[in-house]
């Protein structure tokens, strides 16, 4: 990427901080990548003649980031554009591993209960990693704060199961045809939204969070094999592409 | 009143000041104004202020190759911030002689020499 830079862990936790909290703040990507770049050089060069991070940022890192935080614009496209990827993402994941294991059916608690757990999760996401970029250093506070929001949907998704199960509400069924039209409105809204985004993630992601599951049940491996494998291929998948798409995505804007 | 509240606003016409006479990267501002004898801010704090300027468009910046490491952005005042300068010297001059006027008249009615600090 660029030529590594000299810089203390301490200089260096506090680089990242101000990029999480400033990208959670939905500021410009570009603008946040110049500020980091500068203030990175900054904090090389003052530390060379022996200046304490103090001098630089001042005594609380917190009001320095926000007084950053002030001058830089508000991305509303970007946001607007990750919060849809985030919401289709999870309906369509949803959508195609529910049919690749028979027709669909979903009531209406089901329906209303995703969309609020979807926006619940985007919300605490953005307000957590913005939080947990101002406290001071408390690795474990941070380790026990992102792990409370990764398992956030998870337990809410259990909960909906479970409510989905106590309490009635209209159902709807879909017969084969009516399971593949969804399943192809689906599609296209992936692909739609793809394009419009210009990213691959949401298909990369999909793919990998529904086919790995589906040809292993094709196999004849044990079902607690398929289980595991299926999961460990999704998500070094998408670990991986996490990795690689930015870097592939660059390159084509460029 | 802390210095760093005295500062606000009068900093930005320093780093145009600073701009004009060279092309800067935020590092050598910093060290500019330090040796006027700029000590109590904190370095940082040019950088929202280089960010507004440039919004203004009182500035513009350059990424230029440096020998020791990766690019650094470098600053020049534009025709707008030019003009902004002249008016922030002539709006110094006048605060200056005001206040100096106000002290002055300050240390006669009490007789004596005000520790400048």
């Amino acid at each position: 990427m660029k030529r590594e830079l000299h810089l203390s862990k301490k200089s260096q936790n506090f680089i990242e901080n101000l990029r999480v909290y400033l990208f959670s703040s939905g500021k410009k990507q570009d603008e946040i990548e110049g500020i980091v770049n500068e203030l990175e050089i900054h904090l090389s060069e003052a530390e060379q003649n022996g200046k304490s991070i103090q001098k630089i940022i001042g005594k609380s890192p917190k009001e320095y980031m926000e007084m950053v935080s002030d001058e830089m614009t508000i991305d509303y496209r970007t946001w607007f554009k990750y919060i849809c990827l985030i919401i289709f993402g999870s309906f369509s994941v949803k959508i195609f591993s529910d049919l690749l294991a028979g027709n669909l059916s979903y009531s209406l608690l089901e329906i209303i209960g995703h969309i609020i757990i979807t926006v619940l999760f985007i919300t605490v996401v953005f307000k957590g990693f913005k939080y947990i970029s101002t406290i001071n250093q408390s690795n474990v506070k941070e380790g026990v704060l992102i792990f409370g929001i990764a398992l956030l949907p998870l337990v809410l998704f259990l909960g909906l199961t479970f409510l989905d199960k106590v309490i009635w509400t209209p159902t709807v069924h879909f017969d084969n045809i009516g399971s593949l039209i969804i399943g192809g409105i689906t599609l296209l809204f992936v692909i739609g939204i793809s394009v419009w985004a210009k990213t691959w993630i949401l298909i990369v992601i999909t793919a990998l969070l529904t086919l790995p599951e589906y040809f292993l049940n094709l196999t004849s491996l044990q079902y607690e094999t398929q289980h595991i494998l299926s999961m460990i291929i999704s998500f070094a998948g998408i670990a991986v592409s996490f990795w690689i798409l930015p870097k592939l995505e660059n390159v084509s804007e460029n | 009143m802390s210095t760093t509240q005295m500062l606000k606003g009068i900093i930005d016409g320093c780093l145009l000041a600073i701009i004009k006479d060279k092309e800067v990267y935020g590092y050598e501002m910093a060290e500019k104004l330090e040796s006027y004898g700029f000590h109590s801010f904190s370095e940082g704090t040019i950088y929202p202020l280089l960010m507004r300027m440039q919004k203004e468009e009182l500035i513009t910046a350059t990424l230029k190759k440096s020998t020791a490491g990766p690019r650094r952005k470098y600053y020049s005042l534009t025709p707008k911030g030019d003009l902004e300068l002249k008016k922030f010297i002539e709006r110094w001059q006048n605060l200056q002689s005001n206040v100096n006027g106000v002290i002055q008249q300050y240390t006669i009615t009490n007789g004596g020499n005000q520790d400048e600090t």
